[in-house]
């Protein structure tokens, strides 16, 4: 017989980790699978089926070159999926990076490290973005680069900020004390204390790399044609806005549920994670 | 308060040189290729080397960026690579675009943030909270460039209401440009106003729980005296943080939107530079959109000084 | 209980009378008694203390009587204020009592004022919200109540912010706004806990003479004996929501009826040494 009392579980409080995280998990699902869902190729032309609406043949029509929106905007999803989840990673590797040197050093490391997070985090982000992209130039690759790099300092700020508390604790004392290295307390002893946090902010750095990506993509710097993406399908549909409207609307919709998914995801966590809130 | 206003303008001054480094090393760091975008896909490699030679891009990186800060600091922008106008004029004719379009923007993000944001809270954690909290995730997640397309399908195409896109300048006619300046607005601001929502029912919770409302109350106070006299004045503290904050987003996303309505401000200006790949349009248009952000955090942290009694007089 | 009340002989009827009060709180895990039938009299110019611990209830007892308890709170019984009932009149109604015919000098005077507006503007607004006056005919008002709560140059004063003033300063702002349209009962709630010795020495004092010179009642809460000792003239002692006990601060502290009341007193040794008990 086990005593614990086991809690039901809380709907109120897990709720938007749940929703977000189905929407997510579709989304994720139809990128990894892609190629087998999809009904067409993202790619086959077929100039008889040009900017046709919404049919059983074609679920959300065809575009201006008669390729399957449908099949795209699966395909697109890959894309979009890859650059936020490698964005992300950039930014969280690099920005933990730094914000725990600066945590752990502190002085004039400190200083100057997160001086210069503040600077780059007061740069409008799209703006940091696009310049970036004139230097990489346009790729997606380099797109995700650019956004891994505006991610940084949100993650260098919070991770110093748990590195710090983290660091008054007595296990790092002792670690010290007994003259453990620099490298082996960072790694053994702090770096796992400060991950839940991070992982957190890492959802919600995912929806904004969704959002970035896909207006690189739309102004033509980021995917470039005929790779589908989000952004490059809204930016074509515009040219057919009065034609074929479906080409606006589908890929827009599919950037605003992705988006939504993560924030719910993001927020549901830091909530569910928050102990100021557990009992309300 | 001098105290304030000197250390805020010193920390100004740094943040500018660091930012306007970061720019210049970000649109440089790759060497060659703007002759070549410049000259096109033909040019020979002598007519490379003279162009490079000719706009003094041969030279070590450090000696350029100290060439270029020295120049921008005296107002010289340099000429476009492409058709060797100057750059600083055209600037200042298009400041005036994206600043319209921006304050407009904000003015709308606040209008329909305050309000929101201030009645959520006053019906905390019942339907029109609730309600309202929904619908501030629902406009956080939409992409502005796609708002501005569904607008333009349901306003322009539609309804035939308002013009697709286009600049007239207020001064020559007023109507004309209010028309073309309402959809770019709307887009920027209506997608803003998600997170200022957020921002201001948390800050009228916050202080509507707090014990000198109470105190109003006891006195006998109409709740709207409570909420108009006593509770904003408090919320807004906060509030005008993030708002700022937002607004320098706003200002940075007015590329993609210029972009869609066809107006020819600071934000159109970078596109131009970088797909040209003419690196003193570019640099100058993203430090131009830079420096305004940071002068508005700058204003900002100023008057927010001046909103809260407690730190003004504690620099007297 | 009929033991001899001085301030009942002559009056028609209590400034304050409080019947069987209810207060519950709805929580997911059901409802929650915080203040458990009682009741309470409070008569012209009579100063009553309430003396509980954190917890007892004696706050929520207080705020009922202004109707000013926190979201989610459900009031049962009586209450009445110079015989006109105060439970199921409406919002509007109650609002114009508050601040005119009752009024609250809450716990943390530095909370409770709002620190982005002059003080002598917040000491104004019972004039403003209850008075139809000229902007004018306030101020004079408010550098007149500033000067009768014995802040030194009230005409400078009224234009600092709350910050600027003392601790005790911002106590004495928050009593002038109580005594503003001398209201028929203060309800004080602990206003001297956030004080220091000296200063809590001259609020009570001050606290006595607006008694004496205005006639307001006086319905105040704490937490402390030496207070009550000292001000009050009829004492509640509460405890878990409940009045345990109630009757004349000297027969309270000399034959004290409840067990409580005794454990009270033998927890406060310097009360008892004055009133000369053993040890």
């Amino acid at each position: 017989m086990t005593t614990a009392a086991r809690k039901p579980f809380n709907w109120r409080r897990w709720r938007l980790v749940v929703t977000g995280g189905t929407i997510v998990g579709t989304i994720m699902l139809l990128a990894i699978l892609a190629p087998w869902v999809a009904p067409y190729s993202p790619f086959d032309l077929n100039v008889a089926q040009m900017l046709k609406g919404p049919s059983a043949a074609h679920l959300l029509g065809t575009d201006e070159l008669g390729r399957d929106v449908l099949s795209r905007v699966i395909h697109a999803a890959r894309l979009s999926m890859m650059v936020a989840v490698l964005a992300s990673l950039v930014g969280l590797v690099f920005g933990t990076l730094i914000g725990t040197l600066a945590a752990y050093f502190g002085g004039i490391v400190d200083l100057v490290l997160m001086r210069l997070m503040e600077i780059l985090f007061s740069f409008p982000a799209i703006l940091l973005a696009i310049v970036l992209m004139a230097s990489l130039g346009t790729s997606i690759f380099n797109a995700m680069i650019a956004i891994g790099i505006i991610f940084i300092p949100g993650f260098a700020r919070l991770a110093r900020a748990t590195a710090e508390s983290v660091l008054r604790q007595q296990y790092v004392e002792q670690a010290r004390a007994i003259g453990m290295s620099h490298t082996r307390i960072l790694v053994r002893e702090i770096l796992p204390n400060i991950l839940a946090p991070l992982l957190v902010e890492a959802a919600v750095a995912f929806s904004y790399a969704v959002l970035l990506e896909s207006a690189l993509s739309f102004l033509g710097l980021g995917a470039q044609p005929p790779d589908p993406s989000w952004g490059n399908m809204l930016n074509t549909g515009r040219g057919f806005m009065g034609v074929a409207p479906w080409l606006s609307i589908v890929p827009g919709a599919a950037i605003f549920l992705t988006v939504l998914g993560f924030n719910m995801l993001g927020d549901g966590l830091r909530d569910a994670f928050d102990p100021q809130l557990r009992d309300e | 308060m001098r105290g304030l206003i000197l250390s805020r303008l010193a920390a100004f001054a740094l943040t500018l040189i660091v930012a306007s480094s970061i720019l210049f090393v970000a649109v440089n760091v790759v060497p060659g290729s703007a002759a070549r975008s410049a000259l096109g896909i033909d040019a020979t490699p002598q007519a490379l080397a003279r162009f490079e030679a000719q706009h003094g891009l041969d030279r070590p990186l450090v000696v350029q960026y100290a060439e270029w800060l020295g120049k921008t600091f005296t107002g010289d922008f340099g000429k476009s690579f492409q058709n060797g106008v100057d750059v600083g004029p055209e600037l200042l004719r298009r400041l005036p675009v994206t600043l319209e379009l921006a304050i407009f923007a904000f003015i709308i993000a606040n209008l329909i943030a305050l309000p929101l944001g201030a009645f959520a809270a006053m019906r905390h954690q019942r339907a029109a909270d609730k309600g309202i909290s929904l619908l501030a995730s629902l406009l956080g997640a939409v992409p502005n460039f796609w708002l501005a397309t569904l607008l333009v399908m349901v306003l322009t195409l539609h309804f035939r209401l308002l013009p697709p896109g286009g600049y007239t300048p207020f001064t020559v006619n007023p109507v004309m440009n209010l028309k073309q300046m309402i959809m770019p607005a709307l887009s920027l601001g209506i997608v803003s106003s998600a997170l200022l929502i957020r921002i201001m029912r948390t800050a009228m919770i916050e202080v509507l729980s707090s014990d000198y409302i109470r105190t109003a109350r006891a006195k006998g106070a109409k709740e709207g005296i409570v909420v108009m006299r006593h509770a904003i004045r408090n919320a807004m503290t906060p509030y005008v943080n993030v708002a700022a904050v937002e607004f320098g987003f706003l200002f940075g996303s007015v590329v993609v939107i210029e972009d869609i309505f066809l107006l020819p401000g600071i934000g159109s200006f970078v596109l131009v530079g970088i797909i040209n790949r003419d690196y003193p349009v570019l640099l100058a248009s993203a430090l131009t959109i830079t420096l305004v952000v940071l002068i508005i955090n700058l204003i900002v942290d100023i008057v927010v000084g001046r909103l809260d009694p407690r730190r003004v007089t504690r620099h007297q | 209980m009929s033991e001899f009340r001085p301030h009942a002989q002559g009056a028609a009827r209590p400034a304050l009378a409080i019947r069987d009060l209810t207060v519950d709180f709805q929580r997911r895990s059901g409802a929650l008694r915080t203040v458990d039938k009682v009741s309470l009299d409070v008569w012209p110019k009579e100063i009553v203390g309430v003396i509980g611990e954190s917890g007892s209830g004696k706050t929520m007892t207080a705020l009922s009587a202004m109707r000013l308890l926190p979201h989610g709170a459900r009031i049962g019984g009586a209450i009445a204020l110079g015989g006109r009932d105060l439970v199921d009149i409406g919002e509007s109604e109650m609002r114009a009592l508050r601040g005119d015919r009752i009024a609250l000098i809450p716990q943390d005077a530095m909370q409770s004022l709002n620190p982005t507006m002059r003080v002598g503007r917040q000491v104004g607004e019972p004039y403003e919200f209850h008075r139809k006056q000229s902007y004018g005919a306030i101020w004079s008002k408010v550098v007149e109540l500033l000067r009768a709560v014995k802040i030194a140059d009230p005409e400078t004063r009224a234009r600092d912010y709350p910050h600027q003033f003392s601790g005790g300063m911002q106590q004495r702002a928050m009593i002038a706004m109580g005594l503003a349209l001398d209201p028929e009962l203060i309800i004080a709630d602990e206003p001297t806990t956030a004080l220091d010795v000296t200063v809590q020495a001259r609020i009570l004092k001050l606290l006595r003479d607006i008694r004496d010179e205005r006639g307001s009642a006086i319905l105040f809460i704490t937490h402390e004996l030496g207070i009550v000792a000292e001000l009050c003239d009829w004492v509640y002692v509460m405890k878990d929501g409940k009045v345990v006990e109630d009757g004349p601060v000297k027969r309270i502290f000399e034959a004290p009826k409840a067990d409580y009341t005794r454990m009270l007193l033998e927890a406060t040794p310097s009360i008892h040494r004055r009133k000369g008990a053993k040890r």
